[in-house]
């Protein structure tokens, strides 16, 4: 018989946090030991930096991600609301800029260590290259800006030269900054080891589609730490490799996230870091699991895809400029639907929740006419709740909890 | 927005072929010489009942600028407009196009919509100055396509011409704010008005303003004197409480005033020199990320040029851009002793310009304590 499994919290999760930490003290030391040390926005291809010997780098909004799930994401997001940031601005923004101007007090990792240069990319959001200016501004550290075209249809040949163009020109402004030799190859063996990753990435989310599912979506947002601060690594590929033969080693043993799995849900938006454990648990009470989301499907992705955008040993930085709207937020609604399309028949969804993050414009200012078509497309039950993804004090559990559980019984009625 | 919609109804009757474009800064020129008359969507104004259409797609932290936007195209597209032009203005605008082309299906006709990419990096740069070049060469081929005309240099060159007119007229005019000859509700309605009127009509309305104010002479009280920055100017009830108040505009950062006339190149045969020199060279704004390193030494020239005693934001609530940059702007003027006063605007707020006229009148008290304080 099916078991629901505390799977997050035992070997995956224990391995998972230990990762986590060693990234951070790794990143810590190589820093204090002298290594040149990049903030990246999440989308810039930090495969890049292995072309060279001491280049380290650091992400702030998944340093905000961390605070938020572990539940100081409020508090940190005070400290720069004290200094006059707006309680509109998103809570990613806050909370980095907040611990970084406390210099690291609260963070469950000490904060980042400063930066010698910022390299923020406006495909995901260009309010990024907003936030890191004021960083640059604050500490007179440079600032190098990528600007990807949004995709309204797919990636067009001069947009994928003009972001290659742009890589290149970035490499040269990290050696001359750095005073660092800059080697392709080294490049080229991280795209590899990145490219392995993301196949294992794609084997892991997949393991979705059985019934039961053998993972939550909460499973994937946690697991998508390291592909953030270990990209181009050997070591992302050997975890990722563990946490599919775990999984599999699970669901082979009958344990599953939701072993009375009555809906089968996709989630749409950024991960809701300080309710995960929560909304989990009380989704899987009534035998609901977010089993998939367009916030993990998409990495690895073209555009309007859920499959992997495999290297083939071409030109490393090209592969990497062609991959950059591998996020859902530099897409177009028509390539959104596609790829959300896909990922309700791949992963036999019942019902879509769409999660409007005020944090978030780019993701949640298309989803009230993304839904709308969704539903007469599939067409399949939706269901649009609020949330903040990362400041607990903009979400109100029992308002989304109403509507959710009133979609769950609308799933039912679809079904009669 | 009523208002906007009966003179958008009038041109439309008068034969006017209107492109209606997103902000921030579209290529007005461009769309002129194609026998378009650009028509920029902001500062359009609302009340709650008015954003009915545009609830309908957009959540309510979008911004006014947007939501009103997105109402006009909705409400009044199919039957207003001959085309939309859009480009990468901001986070919220980006997101809008998809939404906006297929809100009203049943007029059976899908508004044509034109879109280009600005590039966010420096144009001084060579890859960015070529992609600029090579979308306003796309954007050129898709207005032939559109109007089933060739791009004419000399129809070009004229309507640049236009446009370099109502760019010096428009700061003489904002000249006359600063010396009192006009109230900054009236100036900046005027100027305003820029984006909704038909440039020569707009040009036509500037000179008799402008001979108006020289009728009147010169004002010699010495007033407090500030500087407005935000997105758009506010409504005219904020407005007409600035000037009863006794606050003189000096000099403005409005993205929809200032920002946008504040800088024209010089008449050209040459669309791409053009725009390159437009977008390269025009007052630096939050949404434009390559001028960010700029923006706080340009506004803290303009306050000393203007010698304005503070700063009023008018912010956009929601615009992320400009409150980014706000509270190191504020300490920057502290530290110059400069005061700064934030009033936050949202979509159908006037019910709270009580609120804000008394800070506004504090803000004046407090300049003006600080001024004799200085004698």
């Amino acid at each position: 018989m099916a078991m629901t499994s505390t799977f997050s919290k035992r070997a995956a999760g224990q391995r998972l946090t230990q990762f986590v930490i060693e990234d951070a003290m790794r990143l810590r030391q190589r820093a204090n030991e002298g290594a040149f040390v990049v903030w990246i926005g999440v989308a810039v291809p930090a495969e890049l930096f292995a072309g060279f010997d001491n280049v380290v780098y650091a992400v702030p909004e998944s340093h905000a991600a961390l605070c938020a799930a572990k539940g100081v994401g409020a508090q940190q997001a005070e400290k720069a609301e004290r200094l006059g940031y707006s309680t509109d601005l998103c809570s990613y923004a806050r909370i980095d800029l907040g611990t970084a101007f406390d210099g690291g007090n609260g963070s469950p990792i000490f904060g980042l260590p400063r930066p010698d240069l910022l390299v923020s990319d406006n495909n995901n959001c260009a309010l990024l290259c907003k936030w890191f200016d004021v960083h640059h501004r604050e500490w007179g550290v440079p600032h190098v800006v990528l600007d990807v075209p949004f995709c309204y249809e797919r990636q067009q040949p001069a947009d994928t030269a003009y972001i290659a163009a742009q890589l290149r020109d970035l490499v040269d402004t990290v050696a001359q900054l750095s005073g660092q030799r800059f080697e392709i190859d080294r490049v080229r063996e991280a795209v590899k080891h990145s490219c392995a990753a993301l196949q294992l990435w794609k084997q892991f989310l997949d393991l979705a589609r059985d019934r039961p599912a053998g993972i939550s979506a909460f499973d994937s947002f946690v697991q998508m730490a390291p592909i953030v601060s270990a990209r181009g690594s050997e070591r992302l590929v050997a975890h990722l490799q563990r946490l599919v033969e775990e999984t599999r080693q699970q669901i082979a043993r009958g344990e599953f996230p939701v072993a009375d799995e009555r809906y089968r849900l996709l989630w749409d938006g950024i991960a809701p870091w300080p309710q995960l454990r929560k909304m989990f648990g009380r989704l899987a009470a009534q035998g609901a699991n977010v089993i998939s989301a367009s916030y993990t499907y998409c990495i690895g992705s073209l555009e309007g895809e859920i499959a992997l955008f495999a290297y083939h040993g071409e030109e490393p930085i090209d592969y990497l400029a062609r991959l950059q709207n591998a996020t859902v937020c530099p897409q177009g609604m028509a390539l959104r639907i596609a790829a959300m399309r896909r990922a309700i028949s791949h992963y036999d969804v019942d019902g879509v929740i769409f999660a409007s993050n005020r944090s978030c414009k780019v993701y949640s200012l298309m989803q009230i006419d993304q839904m709308r078509r969704i539903r007469e497309a599939v067409p399949i039950p939706c269901v649009m709740i609020d949330v903040d993804h990362a400041d607990a004090r903009k979400y109100a559990e029992e308002a989304v909890f109403s509507r959710l559980e009133a979609f769950l019984e609308s799933i039912d009625d679809a079904r009669a | 927005m009523v208002a906007v919609v009966h003179t958008l109804h009038r041109l439309r009757k008068a034969g006017h072929r209107i492109a209606g474009c997103f902000p921030l800064y579209p290529p007005t020129a461009l769309l002129h010489a194609f026998g378009f008359t650009p028509v920029v969507l902001w500062g359009l104004g609302s009340d709650a009942a008015e954003l009915r259409q545009s609830d309908r797609h957009l959540q309510p932290f979008a911004c006014a600028v947007a939501r009103e936007l997105s109402e006009c195209l909705i409400s009044a597209g199919q039957t207003t407009f001959d085309a939309v032009v859009s480009y990468n203005a901001c986070d919220t605008l980006r997101n809008l196009p998809e939404i906006l082309q297929a809100a009203s299906p049943e007029s059976g006709r899908s508004l044509p919509l034109l879109q280009f990419h600005l590039p966010a990096i420096p144009l001084e740069r060579t890859v960015a100055r070529s992609y600029l070049e090579r979308n306003i060469e796309k954007l050129i081929a898709m207005l032939e396509t559109l109007t089933r005309s060739a791009f004419s240099s000399r129809q070009f060159f004229a309507s640049t011409t236009l446009y370099l007119t109502q760019h010096r007229l428009a700061i003489a005019l904002e000249d006359a704010v600063g010396s009192g000859q006009i109230s900054f509700a009236a100036g900046a309605e005027l100027l305003q008005l820029a984006h909704i009127l038909p440039v020569e009509e707009h040009i036509a309305r500037l000179r008799e303003q402008l001979a108006a104010c020289a009728d009147r002479g010169a004002v010699h009280a010495e007033p407090t004197r500030v500087m407005i920055s935000g997105i758009v100017p506010p409504p005219v009830a904020l407005a007409d409480a600035i000037d009863a108040i006794g606050l003189r505009v000096v000099a403005n950062d409005i993205a929809s005033l200032h920002r946008s006339y504040g800088y024209a190149p010089a008449a050209s045969d040459n669309p791409l020199a053009y725009y390159c020199d437009y977008y390269l060279n025009r007052p630096a704004c939050p949404t434009i990320s390559a001028s960010a390193d700029r923006r706080l030494v340009e506004i803290k020239r303009l306050i000393n040029k203007s010698r304005s005693q503070g700063l009023i934001f008018l912010g956009t609530k929601f615009c992320e851009y400009e409150y980014f940059e706000l509270p190191q702007l504020e300490r920057m003027l502290r530290a110059e002793g400069i005061p700064t006063l934030r009033i936050e605007l949202a979509a159908a707020t006037t019910a709270d310009s009580g609120a804000s006229q008394l800070r506004l009148e504090a803000f004046a008290e407090m300049l003006r304590q600080s001024e004799h304080g200085d004698d």
